[in-house]
């Protein structure tokens, strides 16, 4: 079984990012060793794909059910997004975050194992599932990254230092995701005419869903109409985020949850 | 607001109204709702229903229309087109639905959540008012860019004009949607559908089920407690599909599938192959203690409705057990004969509903206790006029936001 040699997948990317930080690290006296840090990531998120298609192959199903597989796809995709975001913004210390972040839910997964299953309930059999939760987990991804530089920009106020381009990478973020983010609720309703005959039944994940739009939404239009007054916009976007993770895990906690059809964790 | 009210506190309310007056509206109207919801008592919840809905629809877009046009001018179409109007609602929406999202939206034993209708968001005067006041926000700002149109205002009209037309079609279709069930039995025509309220409605056509059939899994193997009868393993989450061959650990248990048999029952000492309903499945395994080195091998089974289950107890504490194997995939070959005498077959499977004179078909579910034995199939059929204008609005939206990530992308450090 795959998921016995996770640990081991698990190790080897962990180490290859690890030291891969400490290249980055080293950069911030030598430019030069910049190099070895992005070699030695890539590395890392090669080896983490490739586990990922050989998970997708043993279980004959796309491995996006349980919380466990939505971490997966998360670990894959804030590198992706460091990346791209480095080579536009050139933040050190957003691609080590990434990384960082993406090491971390490996990590939950290495503590918290699981034996996949291989089993899919009719309902999520569907042309739909697969650009459901990927669009999803990529817009989660961005999102918790326009968070992070919402941390950042609200401890840069403290100490004084705040500059203007971080609530502008913010906002670079914030648009891509919650284009995203609109794209996976609206494939959802799409889906839901298709399996379960109406596009939308207030099942708790879609209300805290619609909550994680409107959160956004509001961070938007204020951002549009009050360019400078920074810190309560970085306020909204931290608290956006905070909403985002209850959808995401906290829904099982809360008293509506027996109540979901998102929940597939047997 | 009522007018005196107005009178009174226009020296305080100074032009143009901001965030703080904003918010005392929105709060206004929902504790108005609140009002309503503990003083008038009715028991049918408010929804319009055809022909009233598109006169509403009509009349509503009319009056916004009328109200841009010529009143923009006054003090309250200024406030509604303008952002504080606008985010106060988003919030105040926000808040509303988040009580949607925290309180089971069911019967309560609590007076203060009845009282409120705190369990019936959806049907609340309190969230209906600050909706609509968010509706109008958003169609007044809609009409305003439409009029004013610029191609730079194209991402900005997707999403706005998408976003009002899903909601309100979504909003007022409620009253004229239709969703009925009806259970099918194979060879058997069938007519009478019932709605949620149990009401029979007969269809101007009947269902004839010539065949139901479910594909399923392999069952699972699980450790269970024999104390709390339990699973002990792995929190009861994700359970070892039942292969042969398969070798599977449970703590210091090695349990290897020597043989697995689909349809089986009991001969003897062992299992056999039989074709007859109800026939479980059984595997035959081997469990090894790889403390002692001790081996021991028995049979289990499921069980099904006809036959009893049979667990192999490994020792005082654990058991081991085979799970009922959950579906993979279910169908039902129907027909659907007309009053007229047509005949029309399908295959009707969970994801792929089919559609018949503006109805939408769907595999619902079956008789759980019978499983792959189930000569009853349960039909679902819906009917929402309303869908075309949604699936608009959702494409308009579906525009918009790759728009918006073309826009996001543009952005750069050294934007202005």
């Amino acid at each position: 079984m795959t998921w016995i040699d996770f640990p081991l997948y698990c190790a080897i990317i962990v180490i290859l990012w690890i030291i891969g930080l400490v290249f980055l690290l080293v950069s911030y006296k030598k430019e030069a060793v910049l190099k070895v840090a992005t070699i030695l990531f890539i590395a890392g998120w090669a080896v983490l794909i490739l586990f990922i298609i050989k998970l997708w192959i043993e279980l004959n199903r796309p491995p996006m059910r349980t919380l466990g597989e939505t971490r997966l796809w998360y670990a894959i995709f804030l590198p992706l997004i460091g990346f791209v975001t480095f080579i536009r913004w050139k933040y050190k210390w957003f691609l080590a975050y990434s990384f960082v972040m993406a090491g971390m839910f490996l990590a939950i997964n290495y503590m918290n194992p699981e034996t996949y299953s291989k089993t899919l309930m009719p309902a999520l059999q569907s042309p739909w599932f697969i650009p459901h939760v990927l669009v999803y987990l990529f817009s989660y991804a961005v999102l918790a990254a326009s968070s992070i530089v919402a941390i950042k920009g609200l401890y840069d106020n403290l100490k004084g230092s705040f500059h203007i381009e971080t609530l502008k990478l913010a906002d670079n973020l914030v648009y891509i995701g919650f284009a995203f983010l609109t794209l996976g609720l609206l494939f959802g309703a799409l889906w839901a005419k298709e399996a379960w005959g109406h596009y939308w039944t207030w099942d708790p994940k879609e209300v805290w869903a619609f909550l994680t739009w409107m959160g956004y939404l509001i961070y938007i239009h204020y951002r549009n109409f009050h360019m400078n007054n920074t810190k309560q916009a970085l306020t909204i976007l931290a608290l956006a985020f905070v909403v985002l993770l209850v959808c995401w895990f906290g829904v099982n906690y809360l008293p509506v949850a027996n109540t979901s059809v998102h929940t597939y964790t047997q | 607001m009522g007018e005196s009210n107005y009178q009174v506190q226009r020296n305080l309310w100074d032009n143009p109204w901001g965030y703080i007056e904003s918010f005392f509206i929105g709060l206004g109207l929902i504790t108005t709702g609140f009002f309503l919801e503990v003083f008038v008592t009715s028991s049918n919840t408010f929804t319009l229903s055809y022909p009233y809905s598109v006169v509403f629809l009509a009349g509503y877009v009319l009056i916004l229309f009328v109200l841009f046009k010529w009143f923009s001018t006054t003090k309250l179409i200024r406030w509604l087109t303008k952002v504080p109007a606008s985010i106060s609602s988003i919030s105040l929406v926000t808040m509303m639905v988040m009580i949607m999202g925290i309180i089971p939206q069911v019967t309560s034993q609590n007076n203060i959540i009845n009282n409120l209708g705190l369990n019936h968001i959806t049907s609340n005067w309190a969230f209906l008012l600050i909706l609509f006041q968010f509706l109008t926000c958003l169609g007044l700002i809609s009409i305003k860019r439409i009029l004013q149109f610029k191609w730079a205002n194209f991402g900005f009209i997707l999403n706005h004009v998408g976003l009002f037309l899903a909601l309100i079609a979504g909003i007022l279709g409620t009253g004229d949607l239709q969703r009925l069930s009806i259970n099918v039995y194979e060879n058997k025509p069938s007519w009478i559908a019932t709605d949620a309220q149990e009401n029979e409605i007969e269809l101007p056509f009947a269902f004839y089920l010539k065949d139901f059939l479910i594909d399923e899994y392999n069952p699972k193997l699980a450790l269970v407690d024999n104390k709390t009868g339990s699973i002990a393993h792995n929190d009861g989450k994700n359970l070892y599909l039942i292969e042969k061959g398969e070798t599977y650990f449970f703590n210091n248990f090695e349990v290897k599938i020597d043989e697995f048999l689909p349809n089986a029952i009991r001969f003897g000492m062992r299992y056999e192959v039989v074709n007859e309903i109800g026939s479980p499945p059984a595997a035959k395994i081997t469990i090894k203690n790889t403390e002692t080195d001790a081996i021991q091998t028995g049979w289990i089974s499921s069980g099904s409705f006809r036959y009893p289950y049979e667990s192999f107890k490994i020792n005082e504490d654990y058991s081991v057990v085979m799970t009922i194997p959950e579906a993979k995939k279910f169908s039902s070959d129907i027909d659907i004969l007309t009053k007229k005498g047509e005949r029309i077959s399908t295959i009707l499977e969970v994801n792929k509903p089919f559609s018949y004179k503006g109805w939408e078909i769907y595999q619902l579910s079956y008789d759980d206790k019978m499983g792959k034995w189930s000569n009853l199939s349960v039909l679902e059929l819906v009917k929402d006029p309303w869908l075309p204008l949604i699936y608009i609005g959702i494409f308009m939206m579906i525009a918009g936001a790759i728009y918006m990530f073309w826009m996001g992308n543009k952005i750069t450090k050294n934007q202005p």
